[in-house]
């Protein structure tokens, strides 16, 4: 099985390609391990639970964002990968998949540091703006709030993120504007605003043209969430609580 | 020094899970200037991964009356087989329902009852429904609330800095040096240090743990003088993904889940009648290695972890996370068919020997979380306890350093030393041109482990592990690493958390074939009964002079009476 895989030192870029031999159940990242360990151990790339829950492993692989722990080789190389996302600039960059092969390359949209590493600080940069910290107004010291569990149903599809910034690298316009806040922050605010303890105004904090207003409702986001979150849906109903609010 | 590369702080938190991340809210509170230095940005570390909860005596669940944290410490002791100290788990149980509530008012969203209290579910070990979770997330929920609470901005995060030693003077610890992983270069710290670097399941080959629970905490804290509290007693988990050994939570034989053989027989029955799945940990591991060591596993591998009798609404309501894990990892539904699970390592009871303070037997050194030992889990851990002891502990871990601080003098000749010497061990390894891949170490190290100290011990094949641990040490002296870059050389942290591994696997392992008993997971075929006369008490393994030493220390017995364990 072939692996043509993005290598970049900080001066120059090019693809190597890598045999590795197939084992049932391999995954994307074991493979690159299997690269790192018997074959080229400047490889370099983040990884760490491989369970996809820590969310250090997006890359774009055969030209779609996602954890490499989490894809398995056999899908991508026998042609059952069935991720359909909305064209990208940043998609036509770089190499052509080849048939049977498996192509990896770095995430779109963030600069990259070397290989598979990518500096996401813009990502977290984003994530930070819009004080992702609960505030409450009257806790009572040892008392819980009560929620109710279709509250909870609610905030969970938003909580469940992993901040992995595979949406940051598929949505379109995060290719073509750079300071536009991306799904996964928009996301993460709109968890804090509908979570019934929080007492503070959230929508105003991305009520700007890099904000809720930049979304072109690719959907791109929620077809390569790990973790199904739909930030598209928290965005439209972000605009039409505004809207409503002007009107 | 260059000011680029030396870093004054008053706090110096490594790790930033959730143990690390909780002790520097607590120290930031504390007005402190606060450093996390962390080799993973934070929310990747392994906490991320725990699923199943948090335990605290809260009473939520409804017509189950009053529960009391007495209760809860009770369970836990027993549950350690009595090697716990007692007055540490009170100070758990104790804390547990407000350390919980603390969480919920940061904004961790857990599940909840219809009455709209946190909902708790049965865990094993546990006489009520304790265990509060965040549907099968929970470690995933309670990191991103902490690591929310810290950016505020006056915490200073070093992200992807590789610590390689702790910096010691006149017995004090006083900082550490870094490598930052992005430059490749090595950077001086200066602070009262709080080591929260999580476990070191690694060093074995079947573990649930992220790839990067190396235990260099406990490495770093030996070579300084701090104990190595209990290192033999390591937890295997049950039910973990046959193949990827990922966790399937104990939440899902909580919620009702059977294990069965390859007749299809709940074999629990014939090993604990009374608790069937929902025993403690090592007692269901030794069952199904048990099982499958007498021919009726599948495909003589694992067993089934059944839930489709639990239907897919619950499934689907209160194990989402488990569903997915298992049709991405192994392409099972549960709803449709059950999972194939096996025993694997999990957790690491032992660890840098610390007071109730988290203090070490270092003055300025502090260490909290599965890389300390307290002790609250003694010999078998609790499910739902370790995500409780990472914020009740890391809440005074932070505190209690917070105190000691003092503005002393800094003698920067120390730090420029021990940068020099980080230095010279880094170029032997990156210089060497020849000599053995890390990779061909770490494979011997983690089959050594699973073979010779696993579910099942027996002293003459400990002794053969113990003597193929200390030749792969002697091996990893020509150990070599093929490229030079400065920038994200993965390869060379690979080998130096390999050196950290080896001393730690060595510890295990003496341990293990010191302890002539059977005691919570320390499991010997030679010894089946648990001995209190002899071995009701801690190993502490130190640096000596020609290698690692051995001791015994004490066990705090000071509120319940030491009884057998049934269940």
């Amino acid at each position: 099985m072939k692996l043509k895989v993005f290598r970049y030192d900080g001066d120059e870029s090019h693809y190597d390609e890598f045999e590795v031999p197939h084992k049932p159940g391999q995954t994307v990242l074991d493979a690159l391990f299997y690269i790192q360990e018997n074959l080229d151990d400047s490889l370099s790339f983040r990884y760490s639970c491989r369970g996809a829950v820590c969310g250090s492993c997006a890359m774009l692989i055969n030209k779609v964002p996602r954890l490499a722990c989490r894809t398995q080789v056999k899908t991508l190389v026998e042609g059952e990968d069935k991720v359909k996302i909305k064209h990208c600039p940043a998609l036509d960059k770089g190499d052509e998949i080849e048939d049977g092969a498996v192509l990896v390359e770095p995430l779109p949209h963030l600069p990259v540091e070397k290989d598979l590493i990518v500096d996401q600080d813009k990502f977290f940069e984003y994530y930070r703006e819009m004080e992702p910290m609960l505030k409450t107004k009257s806790e009572v010291p040892g008392e819980e709030y009560e929620m109710d569990p279709e509250d909870v149903s609610e905030l969970e599809d938003y909580t469940n993120c992993i901040l992995c910034a595979a949406c940051f690298g598929a949505c379109p316009v995060d290719g073509e504007n750079v300071n536009y806040r991306g799904p996964a922050a928009l996301a993460k605010l709109y968890r804090f605003h509908i979570d019934p303890r929080d007492k503070s105004e959230r929508l105003s904090l991305a009520d700007h043209e890099d904000g809720w207003w930049a979304c072109e409702f690719h959907t791109n986001c929620q077809k390569v969430c790990p973790k199904n979150v739909p930030p598209n849906i928290a965005i439209g109903k972000a605009r039409s609580k505004l809207e409503k609010e002007d009107g | 020094m260059k000011k680029e590369i030396f870093h004054e702080h008053e706090i110096l938190v490594v790790g930033g899970g959730l143990s690390g991340l909780r002790a520097s809210i607590e120290a930031l509170r504390s007005g402190k200037d606060v450093a996390v230095i962390s080799k993973v940005h934070p929310l990747r570390s392994h906490s991320v991964a725990a699923q199943g909860g948090i335990n605290a005596a809260l009473g939520n669940t409804p017509g189950r009356g009053e529960d009391h944290w007495e209760d809860h410490a009770f369970d836990t002791v027993k549950g350690s087989a009595y090697l716990a100290d007692q007055d540490a788990v009170d100070i758990l149980c104790k804390k547990a329902p407000e350390a919980v509530i603390e969480l919920e008012h940061m904004g961790t969203v857990f599940s909840r009852f219809e009455n709209g209290k946190i909902a708790q579910r049965p865990f094993g070990g546990a006489g009520f429904p304790r265990t509060c979770y965040a549907a099968d997330r929970t470690g995933h929920n309670l990191l991103h609330t902490l690591y929310e609470q810290s950016i505020s901005g006056k915490m200073k995060f070093y992200d992807e800095y590789f610590v390689t030693s702790l910096i010691k003077e006149n017995g004090t610890c006083v900082g550490c040096i870094a490598l930052d992983l992005r430059e490749g270069t090595l950077h001086a710290f200066s602070g009262t240090v709080i080591l929260a670097t999580g476990g070191f399941g690694r060093i074995y080959n079947r573990s649930t743990n992220a790839l990067i629970n190396t235990g260099d905490g406990a490495f770093l804290a030996y070579e300084i003088g701090a104990g190595l509290e209990d290192m033999e007693f390591i937890q295997f988990h049950p039910t973990t993904l046959y193949g990827s050994n990922i966790l399937i939570t104990e939440g899902a034989r909580g919620e009702g889940g059977y294990l069965k053989n390859s007749e299809g027989e709940r074999f629990m029955k014939d090993y604990a009648p009374d608790a069937m799945e929902l025993a403690p940990r090592d007692i269901v591991a030794r069952a199904i290695m048990t099982e499958v060591n007498e021919g009726r596993g599948i495909d003589d591998e694992y067993v089934h972890l059944d839930l489709t009798h639990l239907g897919e609404e619950k499934i689907k309501e209160r194990l989402p996370g488990i569903r997915q894990i298992a049709m991405d990892f192994a392409g099972v539904d549960p709803i449709k068919e059950p999972i194939p699970v096996q025993p694997g390592q999990h957790y690491s009871m032992g660890g840098i020997l610390v007071d109730n303070g988290c203090e070490t037997d270092v003055p300025g050194l502090y260490a909290t979380g599965e890389c300390s030992c307290v002790s609250v889990h003694g010999a078998n851990r609790l499910g739902g306890n370790s995500l409780l002891e990472t914020v009740v502990f890391g809440k005074i871990a932070g505190k209690m350093a917070s105190e000691e601080v003092n503005g002393k003098e800094l003698n920067e000749s120390l730090f420029i030393d021990a940068i020099e010497k980080d230095s010279k061990l880094i170029d032997s390894i990156v210089g060497k041109k020849e000599g053995i891949l890390y990779s061909e170490i770490l494979k011997d190290l983690r089959e050594t482990m699973f073979q010779h100290f696993g579910v099942f011990r027996e002293g003459e094949t400990m002794e053969e592990g113990l003597d193929k641990i200390r030749r792969l040490k002697e091996k990893f002296e020509d150990v070599y690493v093929e490229s030079d870059d400065k920038k994200f050389n993965q390869a060379l942290i690979r080998t130096l958390e390999l050196r950290n591994m080896l001393l730690i696997a060595e510890a295990v392992a003496m341990g293990a074939v010191r302890r002539e008993e059977s005691r919570g997971s320390h499991y010997r075929t030679d010894f089946t009964e648990r001995r209190d006369e002899q071995y009701l008490k801690h190993t502490v393994v130190r640096k000596g002079v020609e290698g690692p030493e051995l001791e015994y220390s004490p066990v705090n017995l000071d509120r319940f009476d030491v009884k057998e364990r049934e269940y």
